[in-house]
């Protein structure tokens, strides 16, 4: 199960989040947790350079896209590389929908989109589609273009 | 912490910040799009839903901002929500893809209670059967998140035939949302394996993963369903990494469970594990090489694992390192020398940017390196210990210590290091962890006592810790004065006493009393430490000084001599604490003063459910109590019956025993009490029948398969009425201190009456009936109680040699090597010590050490070294020793015929 998608900027401001199976009084500690993760490590760190920690029995990977950062919270079959595959569909949706790594204000001018490809790549905790061509297509209602 | 977060509530004002251009120009500021945003002027742009005209640019701007809102933590009373639900459902109206997609998230962020469903669903029931493949595959998702079970049945057909649609989109949003469904409606989506078996054939990857875990998940409770499942992909070709992921998995299970049926180690899907190492997809080949190294493999078998993860160790994405690390650091744990090849690769990944990377390979590297690489490790540690946190921290001092006691003559370098850490920041837990090292390497390493003594009595210096303070002045306590030079330890001592807390104060005070006790060279000058102690503002202080004082300077008579009243004073309690303070506990003030000796020196195991959760293990004071203060409760009950007064001590009482059937009419357990001379058998009576009542109720007991035995008295129960127990005794004499076994055959024999339950009143006229119980056996190990030893070796070195006695079995053929031991730890009836009834995965030998008091007091101790040869066959050796040689040949004689 993925257990969050989480967005923020760089002060560690929320923009978007997904909780699945997380209980509501539990977001809150996630939520710190992430940010503070963050915090201490994505300063300095190259443009979607995966980063990768594991607290508990759950794993987590994160990264910066343009200003903003990333965290991606999994357990059980989603470990670090299963959250490595789905943070990569993820970047890569979000840099197709900005057309370059975004900036913060990028990043909100686009949020609807955003929040569309990420209903087409996370849903309720599951990995749905990978690929950006066709979240692209998806998010205007598009069938996918067959191999 | 910024603002919005210290909340959880995030509300948009504070969050709506201005956004500052972090390009070269920072006189450029630039807006959020959302700046200003408020939840009441987007409920009010939300009318605009409602246009006969719609203007889909607008409305697409007003559900972003809506779904920005709800992003931020805002939430919608239920008026608010149930309105902009109706207004959303309008959209239904406009055929704009783009608007038409927002609007199928709105409707799922919204989630609408389920009064409000049924005004979307015959739209979206419409869209389910639209002839644009988007519109299906949108309207299943956000159906499958709305609806309940009974609507489910009406659109299963629906879902059925999106499984197999051609789009894959299509097919793959009808599987996930089974998956989904399957955890509240699991006998509806189980019915669509025709179609799910079908998407596994898919040739698109997705719609092939998708669709393996839903099968999957349908059949999982189906031992012989997923073997076929697995056994028939294995051999096809699957696409997705993603599924083949899944499929190793899968198969690794199925392993695991057939040999774990089977016995025979047969293991046919290993080739197809091995296989996968080769895969191009970088998931599939970590999966497989991790899931190899958790099953029991040979060497031979696991080393391609270990080469493609050595691989990855250098690998420039981080990810793959971590993976890579963490595998092998699991590893090590268990075969430590089947990882040694990756030290070098290891040791370059100690500098990672990534901590957690630079953590696991030094943990891991702490496990496999050899005596020779220590000291080089343990300076480059040094550097990296300083910008890691604490949890990180305690991490590694663990793996310190289990490197310090492989490799003890390491020890100097080690403490170094532990007492450098000591001075650095952290907190609690991270100092804990260091002291407890300290501690375990001076008791395990005799060499290191001195030094290590040392760094602690600097830490106390400076310490900010009540707690650890106190632990280390006891143990200085006890340690110090045999050591080469106490004196120079009494200065840090008294120290404590001029500058701590009062806790801390008396703790010195006791440490101070131990040495002049111990050490007569040093008595005279205690004697004028302690005497200043008398002026403490502390009670607690004043008292111990003037105890100590009085009894160390022989003005108060403590037993014969010396020793005893350095017994009194610092001997250990032969009680375990817990049943102490259970005893206590229950202790009426009265005449009667309290008896140390009759609190229960069995140690009560924990029960199993609370050993397997490490890390949540209450504390033993608080799982304790319930079972010893029902051994106390039993000593109380039986010498207040008159009959039982005089059998003296009571040695043991059994765990009760149940004699009948779960859910019969009369339910008797029975709980052996054994004195030295006495056994007296009590059973526990419940009536379940609300007719009837129970009277003169009493067990007949045939003893003649238990001859040492006779029956010298029975104390029958009045009445037993429905629903409340009571017990009958019957006791035996037996030839004193004699461990006596027998058969015992039971009848119970009472009159019953009939209960008129609407009166409660019972007839007065009953007849006599009989109810065959369950027989039971007295054993040896009734006459063994499990009493822990704190060092086992120090314990059996004190036992005479001479007691010694040493034997070997064949156990033949056994389930595991854990399991044997398990049985024969069973059979003796003794504590486990040092955590070795324990046995590690795939350990091919164990040795296990017990101790006990064998009835007459008789103090047991007991080694047994177990080994597999061939296929599950068992060997032991059995040393014992015990303060009476002949108890040490009884241990034999009960191994030998269980």
């Amino acid at each position: 199960m993925i257990l969050a998608v989480l967005f923020a900027n760089s002060d560690g401001n929320i923009l978007i989040e997904r909780f699945h199976g997380v209980p509501a009084e539990e977001r809150l500690h996630w939520r710190s947790f992430l940010v503070k993760l963050g915090s201490e490590n994505l300063k300095g760190s190259k443009n979607e350079e995966l980063h990768v920690a594991s607290h508990k029995s759950v794993s987590i990977v994160y990264t910066t896209i343009g200003d903003v950062c990333l965290y991606i919270v999994g357990k059980d079959e989603y470990d670090e590389l299963a959250l490595a595959e789905v943070i990569f569909a993820i970047t890569s949706a979000v840099k197709d929908v900005c057309g370059k790594p975004p900036t913060e204000r990028l990043f909100l001018d686009k949020y609807g989109r955003i929040c569309l490809c990420l209903d087409e790549i996370v849903w309720q905790g599951l990995l749905e589609n990978t690929e950006k061509d066709r979240v692209r297509r998806l998010i205007r209602l598009k069938p996918p273009v067959e191999p | 912490m910024p603002r919005s977060l210290a909340g959880g509530d995030l509300a948009v004002p504070e969050m709506a910040q201005p956004y500052m251009k972090k390009d070269d120009d920072d006189e450029d500021v630039e807006y959020s799009p959302f700046f200003g945003i408020e939840k009441g002027a987007v409920l009010q742009e939300a009318r605009a839903f409602h246009d006969p005209q719609l203007d889909v640019r607008r409305c697409s701007q007003v559900i972003t901002k809506l779904l920005y809102l709800l992003n931020q933590g805002e939430t919608f009373t239920k008026v608010e929500a149930t309105e902009v639900f109706f207004a959303v459902t309008k959209l239904f109206q406009s055929s704009d893809a783009g608007l038409r997609r927002l609007v199928y998230l709105m409707i799922k962020e919204l989630s609408p209670s389920s009064d409000e469903v049924i005004i979307v669903t015959s739209s979206l029931m419409k869209d389910m059967n639209s002839k644009t493949d988007m519109y299906r595959a949108n309207a299943i998702r956000v159906l499958c998140r709305i609806i309940d079970g009974t609507l489910l049945t009406q659109i299963e057909r629906y879902l059925k035939q999106a499984i197999v649609d051609k789009n894959p989109v299509v097919a793959s949003a009808a599987l996930v949302s089974g998956i989904h469904l399957a955890q509240a409606n699991p006998e509806t989506v189980k019915r669509w394996s025709n179609e799910v078996q079908e998407a596994v054939q898919s040739r698109a990857p997705l719609v092939q993963f998708h669709g393996l875990a839903l099968l999957h998940q349908i059949r999982q409770n189906d031992r012989l369903a997923v073997s076929k499942l697995v056994s028939s992909l294995t051999r096809g070709s699957v696409r997705s990494p993603l599924a083949q992921c899944l499929l190793i998995r899968y198969t690794s299970q199925v392993m695991r469970e057939s040999s774990m049926n089977t016995q025979n180690g047969d293991r046919p899907f290993f080739d197809f594990l091995e296989s996968s190492l080769r895969h191009k997809a970088e998931m599939v080949v970590l999966e497989a090489a991790r899931k190899i190294t958790e099953m029991d493999v040979t060497s031979r078998e696991l080393t391609p694992a270990i080469t493609v993860l050595q691989l990855y160790l250098s690998s420039s994405k981080p990810v793959l390192r971590f993976a890579a690390v963490r595998t092998l650091n699991k590893v090590a744990m268990t075969r430590p020398l089947a990882v040694t090849n990756c030290n070098v690769d290891l040791e370059s990944l100690m500098s990672d940017q990534n901590r957690s990377i630079a953590t696991l390979a030094i943990t891991t590297l702490l496990k496999t390196g050899n005596e020779s690489s220590v000291d080089r490790l343990i300076k480059q540690i040094t550097n990296f210990m300083s910008d890691i946190a604490d949890e990180f921290k305690i991490v590694v001092v663990e793996a310190i210590r289990s490197l310090c006691l492989k490799f003890p003559l390491k020890y100097r370098s080690m403490l170094n290091f532990l007492s450098n850490s000591l001075r650095e920041e952290g907190g609690f837990e991270y100092k804990k962890a260091i002291v407890d090292s300290i501690v375990t390497l001076i008791s395990e390493i005799p060499d290191a006592k001195e030094i290590g003594l040392l760094h602690l009595c600097e830490f106390i210096e400076d310490c900010e810790f009540t707690y650890l303070s106190s632990q280390i002045l006891h143990f200085l306590g006890n340690e110090g004065p045999r050591t080469s030079d106490p004196s120079r330890y009494i200065r840090y001592i008294y120290n404590r006493v001029i500058l701590e807390n009062a806790t801390v104060r008396a703790s010195a005070v006791s440490t101070l009393a131990k040495f002049g006790a111990l050490v007569d060279t040093l008595k005279p000058r205690i004697f004028v430490l302690l005497q200043r102690c008398l002026f403490d503002t502390e009670d607690e202080v004043r008292d111990r000084a003037t105890l100590y004082l009085q009894t160390l300077s022989g003005e108060v008579p403590i037993g014969n001599d010396e020793k005893d009243a350095k017994d009194f004073l610092f001997g250990s309690f032969d009680v375990p604490l817990a049943n102490l303070e259970a005893s206590l506990r229950t202790y009426e003030p009265s005449e009667e003063p309290f008896d140390i000796s009759l609190v229960s020196r069995e140690v009560r195991s924990l029960p199993l459910k609370e050993k397997a959760a490490p890390g949540k293990r209450p504390p033993a004071a608080a799982a304790a109590p319930a079972p010893v203060s029902t051994v106390d409760a039993y000593q109380k009950m039986l010498s207040s019956i008159p009959e039982f007064s005089g059998f003296g001590r009571l040695f043991k009482s059994s765990e009760p025993m149940e004699l009948t059937e779960a859910e019969t009419e009369y339910a008797v357990s029975v709980v052996k009490h054994i004195y030295d001379g006495y056994i007296v058998l009590q059973y526990n009576c419940a009536n379940t029948i609300e007719e009837q009542l129970l009277e003169d109720v009493t067990v007949c007991v045939d003893a003649s398969d238990a001859e040492e035995f006779s029956e010298i008295c029975s104390k029958p129960l009045a009445s037993l009425p429905y629903n409340s127990p009571g017990q009958v005794f019957v006791a035996f004499e037996k030839p004193e201190g004699v461990p006596a076994v027998g058969k015992f055959l039971n009848l119970l024999k009472f009159t019953v009456k009939e209960v008129d339950t609407t009166t409660g009143e019972a007839d007065e006229d009953g007849v006599e009936d009989e109810y065959q119980l369950e027989d039971f056996e007295i054993v040896s190990s009734d006459y063994m109680l499990r009493v822990a030893v704190s060092n086992f070796r120090n314990a059996w070195e004190n036992m005479d040699p001479e007691s010694e006695r040493v034997d070997e079995y064949g156990l033949g053929v056994r389930e595991s090597l854990a399991e044997a031991v398990n049985a024969v730890i069973n059979i003796l009836g003794m504590q486990p010590c040092e955590g070795t009834e324990v046995v590690p995965k795939n350990a091919r030998s164990h040795t296990c050490l017990l101790s006990g008091v064998f009835i007459g007091n008789v103090k047991a101790l007991v080694r047994l070294s177990f080994g597999l040869s061939g296929p599950n066959e068992v060997a032991m050796k059995l040393a014992v020793r015990s303060d009476d040689p002949e108890v040490s040949d009884k241990i034999h004689e009960i191994v030998a015929s269980g």
